[in-house]
């Protein structure tokens, strides 16, 4: 069941009404049987995946739990009667088991993820290497089921088992509140990525109907709606024509559209998706994690970041950037050159080489290809060369008597992040890594600005006629405006919440007749897919 | 201690006003690279192995928090 249909409507709306119906205490199971029925939806042989880890991360979680309470246990029973070396070496001893549960378990996640979604790329390329020896030797890909969402609960399971190894908090001990936890329906598909001690304190609270809250995850809703039919899927057929096979077809003033369109589509139709998943979420009391915050008015690419798939980089810095930056290799490297001396390498050191791990594995979460890892590395590279040369840049700064207070200098910065940021997206979206090459140095050499303003006429023969390019146009001009309110702090739903109801209606009403006379609508009327499913 | 701790902070980080942050890390004030260079200097100054499990937004939220931690794992060692 997609997110853009009239079933998934149907089916919140019905929901919400059974859960403020029923008593308040069976509140979560009503929750976990939506769930699963959302799940079953996909498909009965994905469930077993989600089941399995599930299960696991059940069983495994309460082991290291236990663990830890004997430990504690054990300490009361000795009181005064254990030295503090005795207590360190306990420590270390339950520190110890609990570490094999937890990597052990991580490991199982990690597997089951590789295996779903790096086996055919493993052997493409041994293909690769194998036409090298002989010609024509080739083994054949599999045909494997990815379940749905199998990338977003996976890594919410891993943030829950290394949560309960530190000791964070302690393990759920209801199988099926687990089971919700990483199943919950409105953010299975495609995240925001949760937190145990955020999403699960919430599915156990009991929730009394909210009209507000009720009526603000129904507006969110709608302008995901805006986002994801109005908009992303309008620029879809361009994004498609001009990154397809046949891309060298075109001039580089294409690309430039290209990326341009792409800029906007991925983010419409991603942050569309987590408006509908957050907005439904709060229909039922509950608010999941922002996992956007304009991301395209960064000033850096460490900013764009931190602003673009939150919960995903949230998840990283915790779960790798951290312990990549404390693990005792990087420790010693940084130390080493401390003591001959050189303070300054041995801050360059961590803070060059851990953007190249996250990164890495950001380019490969998001698909099993050569083009994925680039993309990361690209994006490692300008992170990494940001804060490496972070004193030349403020010399710059000096040299040059630049007053960064500016709003032209703020201006410029957003314009050259937006720009660093759509190289990026050339890279995953052109058909490969050659053509994203060939379009770079197209891009560079061969422009046309005609083109780009739709004085040839030839923008209007890409998959979008004049009067669809017109709608995109006013429809991204609408969400930048919005874009720059809240940019300024401003809140509207609130704000239009508080005008009168004859103003506030209008909008409402406004707003659900341009999804429902724009929006575009796939086959039996649900929407394309998202594109972040597929992660 | 606490000078000292702020001499660290004032180092990797000279534009925050420590006396009134109560929320560096919940709010974002101080970015990962920053808690990191903390981290290192801290383990530096007070000879201290600071773990992730330390890496907790309270343990770092302020002055007083990050000192409280050193102190902590003065102790246990």
């Amino acid at each position: 069941m997609s997110y853009v249909s009239i079933e998934f409507l149907l089916f919140i709306l019905g929901i919400a009404l059974i859960y403020y119906i029923v008593p308040k205490r069976f509140q979560w199971v009503i929750l976990l049987i939506a769930s699963y029925g959302f799940y079953l939806s996909s498909g009965v042989a994905q469930l077993a995946f989600i089941v399995t880890t599930t299960i696991v991360t059940y069983f495994s979680g309460r082991l290291m739990q236990s663990r830890r309470d004997d430990y504690k246990a054990e300490l009361k029973k000795l009181g005064d009667k254990v030295t503090k070396d005795q207590k360190k070496e306990m420590k270390k001893e339950v520190g110890k088991k609990i570490k094999k549960i937890q990597v052990a378990t991580v490991l199982f996640h990690l597997l089951v993820l590789a295996v779903i979604k790096y086996t055919n790329f493993a052997i493409g390329n041994i293909n690769t290497i194998l036409n090298v020896v002989k010609e024509g030797a080739a083994l054949k890909p599999l045909d494997i089921l990815v379940p749905l969402g199998i990338s977003f609960y996976t890594f919410q399971s891993i943030g829950y088992i290394i949560d309960i190894g530190r000791g964070k908090y302690k393990a759920e001990q209801n199988l099926g509140r687990l089971a919700l936890f990483i199943s919950f329906f409105p953010s299975v598909v495609q995240g925001p990525i949760n937190r145990y001690d955020d999403l699960g304190a919430q599915l156990k609270a009991e929730h009394k109907f909210d009209y507000t809250k009720f009526k603000f995850g129904a507006q969110l809703m709608l302008w995901g709606f805006f986002k994801k039919m109005v908009i992303a899927d309008r620029a879809a057929p361009f994004v498609g024509e001009v990154f397809s096979s046949n891309y060298q077809d075109y001039s580089g003033s294409v690309y430039f559209v290209g990326m341009l369109m792409y800029a906007v589509q991925i983010y419409c139709d991603f942050s569309g998706g987590i408006d509908i998943a957050r907005g439904a979420a709060q229909m039922l009391g509950i608010d999941l994690p922002l996992n956007f915050e304009r991301p395209y008015f960064s000033e850096s690419m460490a900013d764009y970041w931190r602003r673009w798939h939150i919960s995903l980089g949230a998840w990283m810095r915790e779960y790798v950037f951290y312990p990549v930056m404390l693990s005792k290799p990087v420790t010693k490297i940084s130390k080493f050159f401390r003591k001959k001396g050189k303070a300054k390498i041995a801050k360059l050191v961590p803070t060059v080489i851990t953007p190249f791990v996250v990164f890495f594995l950001i380019g490969i979460w998001h698909g099993a290809s050569w083009q994925y890892v680039a993309f990361g590395l690209y994006n490692a590279t300008v992170v990494a060369g940001g804060v490496a040369l972070q004193d030349v840049f403020k010399k710059g700064i000096e040299v040059f008597k630049i007053n960064t207070e500016n709003f032209s200098w703020k201006l410029f910065r957003i314009i050259r992040t937006f720009f660093i940021s759509g190289g990026s997206k050339i890279l995953v979206s052109a058909p490969s890594l050659t053509a994203a090459l060939y379009m770079f140095k197209k891009i560079f050499t061969d422009f046309d600005l005609d083109f780009v303003f739709g004085l040839d006429g030839q923008l209007f023969e890409l998959g979008i006629d004049k009067k669809n390019m017109f709608v995109l146009f006013v429809c991204v001009l609408v969400l930048l405006v919005v874009s720059i309110l809240q940019e300024n702090g401003i809140r509207l739903r609130e704000t239009i919440a508080k005008q009168n109801i004859v103003f506030r209606w209008s909008i409402y009403i406004i707003a659900l007749i341009v999804v429902l006379v724009f929006g575009i609508y796939g086959p039996a009327y649900d929407s394309a897919s998202f594109i972040y499913e597929q992660y | 201690m606490e000078n000292k701790v702020l001499e660290i902070l004032q180092r990797v980080r000279s534009d925050i006003d420590y006396s009134k942050e109560k929320s560096m890390m919940t709010d974002g004030v101080l970015d990962s690279f920053d808690v990191v260079g903390i981290i290192t200097e801290l383990a530096d100054e007070f000879d201290i192995e600071i773990t992730i499990d330390d890496m907790t937004e309270e343990n770092f939220d302020s002055l007083e928090a990050i000192c409280a931690m050193v102190a902590r794992i003065q102790d246990e060692d």
